[in-house]
């Protein structure tokens, strides 16, 4: 099926590029579409049993059982916002801090406009024992940020989409509107939609490209030592707790050089710690 | 007629028992004998009285030579303290007695009538051992050679009632002193501190009383030093450490003269000596409680019930009530704690109150211990309070029990006091507006209903469902373009180029008529006019100007599908042509309206 997708997909570009308004060009997107669902839908009746057993077992405050069931889930190649955030919320049941904090941090990659999971994360951190003071970040990069992270990705591609079309519309209305003051009005607002339109996809393609990227990660082991050089001999520079999240610069070797959110640097063993 | 006879003995038994207890604050008989004696010892037994018996009916003592007696004494004294007067009579009867065997023997209970009622003693088991004994009574035994005490002739002993026992489970251990020799006082008493115990102090006796004892088959004069309740705190096998003293022992000089006369036992030098002496150490081994603990179980080992329930069953918002939960039972009552109670956030809670009604006895404690939980509710209705629970591990059954009080409920009425118009406040007096309170922190609940689950990655930026939306938004605006262009076109020839044409050839037959109106030549401009339109109808409708007649035009008009309104208007125009040329001087006003009309008409018909 997978296959059979993929050159369908290539066709279709073909057909996209010499054809954009050819009807059997949409044709065969819309068929690609059925087997492309028809194909997910064959996998999905036994991953959609697991979801329910485990949301079932999680209500009954069964948390093993529930984490195993999602864990196949994702085993699987599935993925999901929901899946990752239920499995957070099971880890940070069963105490397991860093864990937990692990998996709302990959729910916030996935879609930082999360409300529930950003809320479990602050309350899960609560619970790790290290405690560090972020570099200030200059204002206007926090404002835009704050911009982009209140949305989803997907809700960006909506928008951007949407101005698009806005876009076009008034682009044909300062093409034909009867009077010139109509005119100037819609191409105007076509400008400024064009504008934002473009941002709201940079938004988007911002969220995607980061969820993307493996830069960052979680200590998993309870106390881990930061070393000055990439092997054991080397100097201890600090001692890390389990759930403090790090960035990831460099891998040499099972090791990783690191760098925490106050700007301090070092090696930390690669199996200490988990990529979000 | 038996029955009766029973019933009566009955009464008689009752009404003694009765009137024996109602005089035993004042009246007391009573006597007093040793437990153990030799079996070559003579003895006293001694029946005390405190007032004057009118008879005395002796016991029987089997199993004993009556040597003397009974032989009463009377002894009465008065001591005034501080101007305090108190008397003291006493009566005694004594038995000089002697065993005739080795055994237990009962010395049975003797009767008094003291003021007219009977008063009868214990009877007394006195047991009989083939001790050493002299007849020297009390201070019977042989006195070794001065500063020579053997340790059998005095030492101390630790016993515990229980020498396996599991943690938490209460023990006592006693500490007695034996001896054979008078005492005359002790030093440097060191008691053991109890490491690994809980302990207590339950006897600590002001005065030293010894009591004869029997020790493996030798008698001593023992005395109760100390007695403990011990509750392990730790498992394994502790010791309790030595306990450790300093006697002052009075021994006999040592006799120049080996004849011993009578008086020597009153007369003859005693010496103190000071004797180290010191309980050994002992053991306990304590086991663990079984795995397997209830999640209310703290500490409590032993046997419990337990009682819960409201000082009222019901009360009124803003009223105090409590929660009294009462544990009975016997064992380590005294390290019980609060059980736990689960009550609803709006009750303001306070302090547990717990009174301990315990007695320490030599068993371990036992009694009562009360909790109780002083609440004050805030809000009307029925409460239901989930029930509380408390376990404790029974020692003879070797298993954890819970104890549990099952639901308890409150019925909450509304304020008594109204609730307002205290001061103008809508809440009673003495309650504030708080804030909504955080009770505890927890995640946010799971996402329960659709999983959204995709393989890879599924976002919207940049798939192909974009890609294919923007293509179709810039299709959209190509196909609009051109279909919207397309159709512009049309209109510009259709209408807007036919339009002004119209609108020049109307103008351009009216140009003359045009000039005339600007130099107000009324009856040339309606010539001039009239000439125009009907000009333009016989280009138009192509006939002939002689052709011309008002149904002429109004027929080939309507041939040529002509609107109605515009045929109407063309003929009122010709007719107010025709009519203003020979009237009078209309003004420049209608004159131009006319023109206008023209040129609206032809335009109109032109398009």
């Amino acid at each position: 099926m997978e296959r059979i997708f993929r050159i369908n997909t290539i066709e279709m570009r073909d057909k996209v590029e010499s054809s954009i308004f050819s009807k059997i060009g949409l044709m065969f997107f819309l068929v690609a579409f059925l087997l492309t669902g028809f194909s997910q839908s064959i996998f999905a009746q036994d991953v959609r049993e697991l979801w329910k057993d485990g949301n079932e077992k999680y209500t009954q405050g069964q948390f093993t059982e529930a984490l195993a069931n999602y864990i196949k889930i994702e085993e699987a190649g599935y993925t999901s916002e929901a899946l990752l955030y239920n499995i957070g919320n099971t880890y940070f049941k069963l105490k397991e801090n860093g864990k937990a904090i692990l998996y709302f941090e990959r729910v916030l990659k996935l879609n930082p406009s999360n409300a529930d999971a950003s809320n479990n994360l602050a309350l899960a951190k609560e619970y790790s024992l290290d405690k560090i003071e972020g570099v200030p970040e200059f204002i206007l990069t926090t404002w835009i940020k704050d911009i982009n992270y209140s949305l989803s990705s997907d809700m960006w591609s909506y928008i951007s989409l949407f101005l698009f079309a806005a876009v076009a519309v008034l682009l044909l209305g300062f093409k034909f509107a009867y009077t010139s003051r109509l005119r100037k009005l819609s191409f105007f607002f076509g400008m400024v939609a064009l504008l934002f339109g473009l941002i709201s996809a940079a938004f988007a393609w911002d969220q995607r490209h980061n969820s993307g990227l493996k830069d960052s990660a979680i200590v998993m082991k309870l106390v881990s030592t930061v070393k000055s050089s990439p092997d054991i001999s080397g100097k201890t520079l600090f001692i890390l707790h389990e759930g403090t999240k790090v960035k990831l610069l460099e891998e040499l070797g099972g090791w990783m050089r690191v760098e925490l959110a106050d700007g301090r640097q070092g090696w930390i063993i690669s199996i200490d710690i988990e990529k979000i | 007629m038996k029955r009766v006879t029973i019933f009566k003995k009955l009464i008689v038994a009752t009404a003694l028992l009765f009137t024996g207890f109602a005089a035993a604050a004042q009246v007391s008989f009573s006597v007093d004998a040793p437990r153990v004696v030799g079996l070559d010892e003579s003895f006293r037994i001694v029946f005390i009285a405190n007032a004057e018996p009118s008879s005395f009916d002796p016991p029987t003592m089997q199993g004993f030579d009556i040597l003397a007696g009974p032989t009463s004494s009377r002894m009465s004294s008065t001591q005034i303290i501080n101007g305090k007067k108190s008397e003291s009579f006493e009566v005694s009867y004594t038995y000089i007695v002697q065993p005739k065997s080795l055994g237990k023997f009962s010395v049975s209970s003797a009767t008094a009538v003291i003021n007219g009622k009977r008063y009868s003693t214990q009877p007394v088991t006195i047991e009989v051992v083939k001790g050493e004994g002299s007849s020297g009574g009390k201070s019977s035994s042989s006195q070794p050679a001065a500063g020579n005490v053997s340790s059998s002739d005095i030492f101390m002993r630790m016993s515990v009632s229980k020498g396996h026992v599991v943690k938490g489970e209460p023990l006592v251990a006693t500490l007695k002193l034996y001896t054979k020799m008078p005492i005359a006082g002790f030093e440097g008493v060191k008691f053991p501190s109890f490491n690994g115990f809980w302990s207590q102090e339950i006897e600590t006796p002001q005065n030293i009383e010894f009591v004869r004892e029997n020790v493996g088959g030798v008698i001593y004069n023992a005395a109760l030093l100390r007695r403990y309740m011990l509750m392990p705190q730790q498992t394994g096998t502790i010791s309790i450490d030595p306990s450790e003293m300093i006697c002052q022992v009075q021994v006999k000089a040592a006799q120049s003269s080996s004849g011993r006369s009578v008086f020597d036992d009153f007369f003859s030098d005693y010496q103190t000596v000071k004797k180290r002496i010191s309980a050994p150490g002992i053991r306990v081994v304590v086991d663990p409680l079984p795995a397997g603990a209830p999640a209310s179980f703290a500490g409590g080992v032993g046997e419990y019930r337990m009682e819960a329930k409201f000082s009222r069953d019901s009360v009124n918002a803003n009223e105090a009530v409590s929660l009294i939960i009462t544990i009975t039972g016997s064992g380590n009552i005294n390290l019980i704690e609060s059980p736990k109670v689960d009550f609803p956030v709006d009750f303001e809670k306070y302090d547990v109150k717990i009174s301990d009604k315990s007695n320490k006895s030599g068993s371990g404690a036992s009694g009562s211990k009360v909790f109780e939980y002083p609440l004050i509710p805030r809000g009307a209705g029925v409460f239901s309070i989930p029930s509380v629970d408390f376990s404790y591990y029974d020692i003879q059954k070797k298993k954890y029990i819970t104890l549990s009080s099952g639901e308890l409920k409150l019925k909450v009425g509304r304020d008594a006091g109204g609730g307002g118009a205290v001061y103008g406040s809508s809440l009673p007096a003495g309650v504030n507006k708080q804030a909504v309170r955080s009770l505890s922190d927890d995640v946010r609940y799971i996402k329960i209903g659709a999983s959204g689950l995709r393989k890879g990655n599924s976002m919207m930026f940049g798939s192909l469902v974009y890609i294919i939306a923007l293509a179709l938004i810039i299709a959209f605006y190509f196909v609009a373009l051109r279909i919207l262009s397309k159709r512009i076109e049309m209109n510009r020839d259709v209408a807007g180029v036919k339009n002004r044409k119209a609108n020049k050839v109307a103008k351009a037959r009216l140009k003359a008529a045009e000039g005339l109106m600007k130099q107000s030549l009324n009856t040339a401009f309606y010539e001039e006019l009239h000439r125009a339109l009907l000009g333009y109808a016989s280009d138009k409708l192509t006939l002939a100007l002689s052709d011309l007649s008002r149904e002429k035009i109004r027929e080939s008009l309507s041939a040529k599908k002509v609107n109605e309104e515009l045929t109407n208007e063309f003929i009122s125009l010709i007719d107010a042509c025709e009519y203003a040329r020979y009237a009078p001087d209309g003004g420049g006003v209608e004159m131009h309206s006319n023109y206008e009309r023209a040129i609206k008409l032809i335009s109109g018909l032109e398009v």
